[in-house]
């Protein structure tokens, strides 16, 4: 049976699909993941951030993989639930191209599949910020060509929407947020043609449909070569915003971004649960978002629930999932799948180069393709965010490469070791950090010798902890 | 261990391993020997989903756990309040709280989190779900006689429409019947203060602190 | 002070406007316009269709700024009331301009002011209302039928039909944002093959985000087409409709803007209902942003009551063409009418109240002929083809530069012979598309011919002279 097209997966979502409330669908999430965790007898083990068991991998693919047959995906707008037969699953896996192709001209790069502890160079697509926080025009367009002027990225993420526009309140849902949404591409149209690269990708992540499609502009706005983020929300779950843009992002022919956060602690359960999960998240993804038609790329994640930073990617548990996901997806499908991270310590601290390093180290050595999205921190204060922590996320990437699954392992716990007590309530995670103009001379656009020497001194110790860069 | 004792243990593991049939069992054999249903209450079925909410903190137990060890308490508590006076199911209630995410935001895990841990800690919760308008927490609050109204966000986009719900309470001339606490990703307590809301809790944990201090005053 | 520009309105309609309760805004409308009525002595004669008196055309205008200026416009989304200072009003007025370019290339049109006894003719935009035809082909062929016509100028498309891909669409899921998209490639196929690629049109889905993902400067709506705004009777708007205008800013493609009130609504009587029209028009101007190019409006349709929203009889016909007459003398820009007819396609009456309908409009001084081309209420499936646009046309070429008086009294003369079949349904149901085309050849059956002839013969008994 041929796997079914993005119409058919709509009527399943609009129309047809059996309703069900939504708390019992969780509950299912639960008791399945639960079963198929004790089946395949998947145990988190806090000692291994970086595992090298293939058949761990396998194991909790499989899990996945039944997972998402039995349960399949939940429309929350609609109250349904969309399945699919095991035969239309496999049929969507194999049609998957296992290359995309993103930015244009002089920026074109080709996103192909690595597998683990494969010696080829990841993408690095950048972003690192949740720039929500940011004033208007001039500031944003620096903070983006801060980023876009290193020359080791292939490109970026921009997204939440600001605060403002045109000097106004910006709320959910209100045309102020769709003017925005085309603003703030038009502003890194602007930044990437300063950097003498304006055929370099992004990906655009409005939090509503339509601002992302009042974004699109072949010439001006989001091109074909860019990408929309959707996103597969925990657990199992889409909803018409992420539809639209999926069904846009096929009309107008441009590149899907998906995100998929597993989440530690909600309806997967644990760290196990939460790796299954994620592994069938992927899989709607492909199904659901049809990562099979045109060009497309792929983010997982993995979160915590409780606390102290509920977005943290960058936790113990996150690492064990995110190592044990990135091996399952790169042994079994063709995906491309890259790694972000959420940090709980802000930018121009050592700390957060610390948590780059280890969420890399669960990523790169374990076959992820690339890194999107950046690092971030979520609580913020204005202007959070800069290109250095992207310069870095550039550099460990490509270094990180080069080494086995083993090494990784050593020096993520040597990270973990040096931050993971900073991770504290009272800190509401980790240190804030720096702001874009205390990092960087806005005239210049260049970082201030302080945080150079951060960078280079945190880049020392890597080199004595034997990284190659 | 005493009978009395060991039914408020078989109220609490009831709880504690997320069993409605043997939480309302406890329950009966609970009414039957003549416990205080207050007693039952607190020392049984709350203490166990207390015992759920700090393992929850700790990263031992998850979000279903607490939803389903709320149940068990719940459906333990309808078979106790057949035998209970009016004022003496109040005094097990620690405080109503109307709960929800505001418009525009469908966020609902936080949500959840933070209405079972209320939950777990005597509070009546009363959860309006996401993308609730501002008058929706306003009838709701009407309606059930609430001591707070609690609004979360995980959006800065969302974030304005818990001033508006602050605004609303104001212009109705109740802004001063109800406590209101604010939460969620984004949201920050400079934000709280420049609303002018009572409370804000930047996790679970303390959110369910601050509703304690708020009701206490 | 000047006029504020769009963000600003929109602070005022997401952060700013004071909330109220619909229902108190509505009667505050009532209110106000029977007040209005009563000051201004405005007083319906249903012996009238075409007024010609321009005292009372400036009494309605000004009425209606009045009422404009007390109430503001209503946010339905937010619940806000966005109110504007007469400072404000005055200046966006000053400011519109008084011609509009649409389409390109070869098919570049230039929608210019005519003004009441202009011997200049108008611009025609058809189309049909055409929610029940089915997709892809059938569809193309319609509107190619329309363009293929070389007097007509633009087109309306819109609003969805009721399958996507073979699917049900229900209004707010991503079916209908991909329909949107859907049906500017299928009008942009139907003009390629009309030999006129460049045609302007209109898309007139309900939700912004439809219309919004229809853009596209290549293979969608391009700047040179439009996007369907409209003022919901009375005096509201919602995020989809500015959402449409943040938009259409953004992009810099023709807002299409479109209002009109409810004669028995919230607006009272027809001497209410046409000091609202021009309320709903200057809230147009105030918040649709008449004062930016590009724009063209239809305003001032004023409905009749009951369940069929017509305006082929009186009173909407004399409410109408009252507001008409008022735009024209004090309102700078492109001055446009919707039409919606009772009886259906293929049939006499149709053709008749086309005729009455073109003759008034005329006569009052509108510029442009726009939207849904002819419109039958009750519909069903393929209701609509391009006979009826051909002959709105046509005759609006031949009635082109007729007075006032004359008008009246023609209109009055082609009432008569249908205003007793107006039912509670409209009227005659008509024909399809496909019982009145040959689909192969896209070409109007023998019968259908011969209908179009009679009707034409009729309207030349009348005194029209045809020049096409």
């Amino acid at each position: 049976m041929a796997a079914p097209s993005l119409w058919e997966v709509l009527d399943r979502a609009c129309n047809t699909g059996p309703v069900m409330a939504t708390k019992d669908f969780d509950m299912k999430i639960f008791s399945v993941a639960t079963r198929l965790t004790k089946e395949y007898d998947i145990k988190y083990d806090p000692k291994t951030p970086v595992t090298i068991d293939d058949s761990l991998a396998d194991d909790a693919w499989n899990a996945g993989l039944q997972l998402f047959t039995e349960v399949g995906a939940y429309c929350m707008n609609s109250s349904r639930v969309i399945k699919f037969d095991e035969s239309e699953i496999k049929q969507g896996l194999k049609e998957l191209r296992g290359e995309a192709i993103i930015g244009e001209g002089s920026e074109r790069r080709i996103l192909k599949l690595r597998k683990v502890e494969d010696n080829s160079p990841p993408s690095i697509v950048c972003g690192g910020v949740i720039e929500s926080n940011f004033p208007e025009g001039e500031n944003f367009v620096k903070l983006y060509q801060s980023i876009a002027q290193e020359p080791l990225i292939d490109g970026f993420y921009v997204g939440p929407p600001l605060q403002s526009s045109e000097g106004r309140l910006v709320r959910s849902g209100t045309p102020l947020e769709t003017h925005l949404g085309r603003s703030m591409v038009s502003w890194v149209r602007e930044a990437i043609r300063r950097a003498g690269r304006p055929g370099l990708h992004f990906i655009s992540a409005c939090t509503s449909a339509i601002a992302n499609i009042a974004a699109a502009d072949p010439n001006e706005g989001l091109r074909r070569s860019d990408g929309i983020v959707s996103t597969i929300m925990p657990e199992l779950k889409t909803d018409y915003e992420n539809l639209n843009k999926i069904v846009y992002s096929h009309d107008y022919g441009c590149i899907k971004h998906v995100y998929n956060g597993g989440m530690i602690g909600g309806w997967a359960g644990g760290p196990e649960g939460a790796l299954i999960v994620s592994i069938a998240n992927a899989i709607m993804a492909v199904i659901v978002y049809q990562m099979s038609v045109g060009a497309s790329y792929h983010a997982l994640g993995y979160l915590r629930a409780s606390t102290p930073n509920y977005s943290a990617f960058v936790t113990r548990p996150c690492l064990w999932g995110s190592s044990i996901g990135s091996q399952a997806l790169s042994r079994n499908t063709k995906i491309i799948n890259t790694a972000v991270a959420m940090t709980n310590a802000g930018p121009g601290t050592e700390m957060q180069f610390q948590e780059i390093v280890a969420a890399i180290c669960a990523s790169i050595p374990c076959g992820r393709e690339g890194l999107s999205q950046g690092a971030r921190r979520f609580k913020v204060v204005p202007l959070l965010g800069s290109g250095l922590e992207n310069r870095f996320w550039g550099e460990v990437g490509h270094a990180m490469s080069k080494v086995k699954r083993d090494f990784a392992n050593s020096l993520a716990e040597e990270m973990l070791q040096k931050f993971e007590h900073r991770i504290t309530r009272e800190s509401d995670g980790g240190p804030l950090g720096h702001t874009l103009d205390e990092i960087y001379d806005l005239k210049t656009l260049q970082p201030r010798k302080r945080f150079l020497d951060v960078y280079e001194g945190v880049k020392k110790e890597l080199e004595d902890l034997g990284l190659e860069f | 261990m005493t009978k009395e004792e060991e039914i408020l243990q078989n109220l609490s593991d009831a709880v504690q391993s997320f069993d409605s049939d043997a939480a309302i069992d406890a329950a009966k054999a609970s009414v039957e020997a003549k416990i205080s249903p207050v007693k039952a209450i607190e020392e049984g079925l709350a203490k166990g989903l207390r015992v759920v909410g700090d393992k929850f903190e700790a990263g031992e137990l998850w979000l279903p756990h607490l939803v389903l060890g709320a149940e068990a308490l719940e459906a333990a508590v309808k078979v106790l309040e057949g035998h209970m006076a009016i004022e003496d199911l109040e005094s097990t209630n620690r405080g109503t709280i109307v709960i929800g995410t505001v418009e525009g935001d469908i966020h609902d895990l936080g949500l959840r989190i933070v209405a079972s841990m209320l939950r777990a800690n005597g509070f009546r919760v009363y959860d309006i779900g996401c993308d609730a308008r501002t008058l929706n927490f306003i009838e709701k609050a009407k309606e059930v006689k609430a001591d707070i109204i609690a609004a979360s966000s995980l959006m800065t986009t969302t974030m304005p429409f818990m001033k508006d719900l602050v605004e609303a309470l104001e212009t109705a001339g109740i802004r001063d019947q109800y406590k209101v606490m604010v939460g969620g990703g984004p949201v920050t307590e400079e934000w709280a203060k420049a609303i002018g809301v009572d409370g804000y809790g930047k996790d679970a944990a303390e959110a369910v602190r601050v509703a304690k201090e708020l009701v206490k005053k | 002070m000047t006029a504020p520009d769009f963000w600003e309105v929109l602070n005022r309609a997401i952060n700013t406007g004071a909330q109220t309760p619909v229902r108190d805004f509505d009667m505050k409308i009532f209110h106000e316009a029977s007040r209005l009525v009563k000051e201004h002595d405005i007083k319906y004669d249903p012996e009238v269709y075409v007024p010609n008196d321009d005292s009372l055309a400036d009494d309605v205008w000004n009425a209606g700024i009045e009422l404009f200026l007390e109430l503001g416009m209503y946010c339905m989304s937010s619940k806000r009331v966005i109110k504007f200072e007469e400072s404000e009003v005055k200046d966006a007025l000053k400011d519109v301009s008084d011609s509009v370019e649409i389409g390109e290339g070869s098919e570049k049109r230039t929608v210019t002011r005519r003004g009441i006894g202009s011997t200049k003719p108008p611009v025609i935009v058809g189309g049909v209302i055409e929610s029940d035809f089915p997709e892809g082909e059938t569809f193309i062929k319609l509107y190619q039928s329309i363009a293929e016509d070389p007097l007509i100028d633009g087109l309306y498309v819109g609003p969805p039909l009721h399958t996507s891909e073979g699917h049900t669409v229900r209004m707010g899921t991503p079916l209908a944002l991909h329909l949107g998209r859907r049906m500017a490639s299928w009008a942009r196929e139907a003009i390629r093959r009309a030999g006129r690629p460049g045609l302007h049109f209109v898309s007139a889905c309900p939700s912004a985000i439809a219309d919004i993902a229809a853009c596209n400067p290549e293979d969608g709506v391009r700047k040179s087409d439009g996007l369907f705004i409209s003022v919901t009777a009375e005096l509201k708007t919602d995020y989809e409709a500015l959402g449409k205008t943040a938009y259409a800013l953004d992009y810099g493609c023709i807002r299409a803007t479109h209002g009109g009130s409810i004669i028995g609504g919230w607006a009272g009587g027809p001497e209410g209902a046409v000091v609202v029209s021009i309320s709903d028009f200057i809230a147009s101007v105030m918040v649709y942003q008449h004062n930016l190019d590009p724009v063209y409006g239809d305003h001032g349709l004023t409905r009749c009551p009951g369940p069929v929203p017509i305006s082929s009889v009186n009173p909407g016909m004399w409410g109408t063409e009252l507001t008409g007459q008022a735009i024209a003398r004090n309102y700078k820009g492109p001055n446009g009418r919707f039409f919606l007819t009772a009886a259906g396609p293929g049939t006499e009456m149709q053709f008749r109240e086309v005729a009455a309908l073109c003759i008034a409009s005329l006569a009052s001084g509108r510029d442009l002929f726009c939207g849904g081309g002819i419109r039958r209420y009750k519909v069903k499936p393929m209701l609509g083809s391009a006979l009826e646009n051909k002959f709105h046309a046509e005759l609006g070429h031949a009635a082109t530069g007729i007075k006032r008086d004359d008008a009246n009294e023609l209109v009055k003369t082609i009432v008569q012979k249908y205003e007793k079949k107006v039912t509670k349904d409209g009227g005659p149901w008509g024909f399809t598309f496909d019982e009145m085309y040959d689909l192969e050849t896209l070409t109007p059956r023998q019968k259908f011919i011969e209908l179009y002839d009679k009707m034409k013969n009729e309207m030349k008994d009348l005194g029209l002279e045809f020049k096409y």
